[in-house]
């Protein structure tokens, strides 16, 4: 035996766990707050069913094997996939629009960076059933809230829209090697290869100009990016992609977060499923998105009778690195969770009814089982950062831990003594 | 905190009060972080930002990690070149400036705005100038062929027929696995971290893919020029949210860049 574990993976324990843990339920809460219901999709599903939907890069960082009759699985490298499944195959004939919220892991492939192993955590939103940019609004707005909740202050939004781009790419009616040039160039926001594509492919004056103008469609200035996209449409495909795109920033604007908004119609990397609005949030010390999402109105129809949808995951892990490296500038750490209260019940049976009706007020205690004596406990109180030692003798006597690190004899325990964290979930309970 | 007993309670907080601002307006204040290559690219790069405008370090020989700019708007760190794209893509350093055929080995997930007029070479393969390396029914003038540059986007011209697993010594094992393997070559790459022409003069390789310059080191070790795999030269690489997030700044340098570059 030995006490290796597969690269990829972490065991997260202590402060690291409980942030992580809470950060999950307080975004997971946010969702329910906007009456997103929970779901809980399986771990691996069949192969089929999850990498029809990626590209090629997602496909290869899937985690596959075999089950026992040989039918190909995999690990689900995120969520969206299959609660579109359900929604398609099982939960069609129910009322839409239809609301879902989920956390946990995901896997995939690909070299850990960024806080993230190759097993790490989403949290995420799927309104299905809703074609407006009402819709489409709501989760952009959501996804602000989401970020808010999670303590990011400097977060952008940058959005794009991929039905302009694939419009446009249809309107230039390009060969295979040209699509690629010119999506290299607009990946790289190159502009020597943007130039190299222009010289080398012949286009028409219009067209040219469109391709041109690409690179100015990024800023946070929507309305003029909108209107300057708008002198340079092709075909219906692009022009309904603005119109959408005016819509959605119209239905938000009761929001109040158009602030954080980037426009960015060259923003054209995705999971390959989205069809119309697209979206990644970053902040500043964090050099990859964390959180992104879009519109995907042809994913439920491959599982049942078509649902157009939209959503939006964020990634926990970068979450929480993000919050560090934002904590580290703002001075603003936040203080260590006290430990729970170690008791001492010294054999007595009334110490343990005392300690059952102190944790039913909602105080975090744990219990001596080794028949310590008082220095021992001590001992192990300080080692293991534990304030509050509750020692039995008709009633626990409270020993606290004061500023210089010794034990201090406080007398009869008053619940209102326990510090922090413990006293706020007594608080919290009995309003 | 345990000897503080004698004093003033108040005093390390208002230490630390006092000095946690300070830190905050620093960074505030050099808001950017420009990460440029150690070594060969180095002295261009800080007289290219000095023409272009840019406030540079006074003192690059200073063995602090991060250079103040003098004007303290921005923070330049010396990396090793390799290391550039990946302080980029991670966030690391906002904006970075290395050799193209850097960016293209790291393959990393970073914007790369602008080519910047200076650090022009090729990576190039070669092999030893004396040897039957010259494939049958293939131009035996190697100068011929390395001047006409067959980039891997373009088609792979005049077949290559080396035996059925050349040994490349390479500090560019990406690239040179690519180069091969397009054109139906397996190619057993050596990873080095530097003088790889002494592979083929050691035995330890057929042939090499390295970066050339004026071709020099080539001749003066017996070695050829065979194909140029890429035409490089220095690139501005940015990262992707400090584009969006300061993107005034970022804008900016690029302008200013760019009146240098056409």
């Amino acid at each position: 035996m030995n006490g290796r574990v597969p690269f990829g993976v972490a065991d997260y324990f202590w402060d690291e766990a409980s942030k992580r843990q809470n950060l999950l339920d307080l975004l997971m809460e946010t969702f329910r707050g906007w009456g997103y219901g929970d779901v809980i999709p399986p771990m691996f599903e069949f192969d089929s069913t999850l990498s029809a939907q990626y590209d090629d890069r997602l496909r290869s960082g899937m985690y596959r094997f075999l089950d026992r009759d040989g039918s190909t699985l995999s690990l689900r490298p995120e969520f969206t996939t299959p609660v579109a499944r359900l929604v398609g195959a099982r939960l069609h004939d129910w009322p839409m629009p239809q609301r879902f919220c989920y956390g946990g892991s995901v896997f995939r492939y690909l070299e850990p960076q960024a806080g993230r192993q190759r097993e790490f955590w989403q949290v995420g939103g799927e309104l299905i059933g809703a074609p407006n940019p009402a819709a489409d609004a709501e989760i952009l707005a959501l996804t602000a809230t989401a970020l808010k909740v999670a303590g990011l202050t400097e977060f952008r939004q940058i959005v794009g829209h991929i039905r302009y781009y694939r419009s446009l790419l249809q309107a230039l009616d390009l060969n295979p090697q040209q699509t690629q040039q010119l999506q290299w160039a607009l990946e790289r926001k190159s502009e020597p290869l943007l130039d190299d594509f222009l010289r080398e492919t012949p286009l028409r004056t219009g067209q040219r100009q469109a391709v041109e103008t690409l690179p100015q469609l990024v800023g946070e200035n929507v309305d003029g990016i909108l209107s300057l996209a708008e002198r340079h449409i092709q075909n219906r495909g692009m022009h309904e992609a603005l119109q959408n795109l005016r819509g959605i920033v119209d239905a938000l604007l009761g929001y109040d977060i158009l602030d954080s908004f980037v426009i960015d119609l060259t923003e054209i990397r995705n999971l390959g499923y989205y069809t119309g609005v697209s979206f990644e949030a970053v902040t500043p010390g964090l050099g990859t998105a964390v959180a992104s999402g879009g519109r995907y109105d042809d994913l439920v129809g491959r599982f049942g009778p078509p649902q157009p949808a939209v959503g939006v995951a964020l990634g926990v892990d970068r979450l929480l690195v993000a919050q560090q490296r934002q904590d580290e500038t703002d001075s603003a750490a936040d203080p260590r969770r006290p430990q729970a209260a170690l008791a001492l019940p010294q054999g007595s049976q009334e110490a343990l009814a005392q300690v059952q009706s102190l944790r039913q007020a909602g105080l975090h205690i744990q219990v001596d089982v080794n028949g310590w004596p008082i220095d021992s406990a001590f001992a192990y109180a300080v080692e293991t950062g534990v304030c509050d030692v509750l020692l039995w003798e008709d009633g626990f006597q409270h020993h606290q831990r004061d500023d210089q690190g010794d034990f201090v004899l406080l007398g009869q325990l008053e619940e209102s003594r326990l510090p922090g964290w413990t006293a706020n979930c007594r608080e919290g309970l009995s309003k | 905190m345990t000897s503080a007993v004698a004093v003033p309670s108040r005093a390390p907080a208002e230490t630390i009060e006092q000095s946690r601002p300070a830190a905050a307006s620093d960074r505030n204040q050099q808001s950017l972080l420009f990460a440029l290559p150690k070594g060969r690219l180095a002295q261009d790069s800080l007289s290219f930002l000095e023409q272009a405008g840019l406030s540079i370090p006074t003192d690059t020989e200073s063995r602090k990690l991060i250079l103040p700019a003098a004007d303290g708007s921005t923070g330049f760190v010396m990396a090793k070149p390799r290391d550039v794209p990946t302080y980029v893509e991670h966030g690391a350093a906002d904006l970075g400036i290395c050799g193209l055929d850097v960016v293209r080995e790291t393959d990393r997930a970073v914007y790369e705005p602008l080519l910047l007029p200076f650090g022009h070479c090729r990576l190039s393969v070669a092999g030893p100038a004396d040897e039957a390396a010259v494939p049958p029914g293939e131009s035996g003038d190697f100068a011929d062929l390395a001047v006409k540059p067959a980039t891997y986007s373009s088609s792979p011209g005049t077949p290559l027929r080396y035996m059925s697993q050349p040994r490349i010594a390479t500090e560019y094992p990406h690239l040179s696995r690519r180069f091969f393997a397009e054109r139906g070559v397996n190619a057993e790459i050596i990873a080095l971290g530097g003088s790889v022409e002494l592979g083929p003069i050691l035995g330890l390789a057929d042939l090499i893919v390295d970066v050339v310059q004026t071709g020099t080191t080539l001749r003066m070790n017996g070695l050829v020029e065979i194909r140029t795999i890429l035409e490089s030269q220095a690139v501005l690489v940015v990262n992707r949210a400090s584009y969006q997030l300061k993107a005034a700044e970022i804008n900016r340098i690029i302008e200013r860049m760019r009146l240098l570059t056409t």
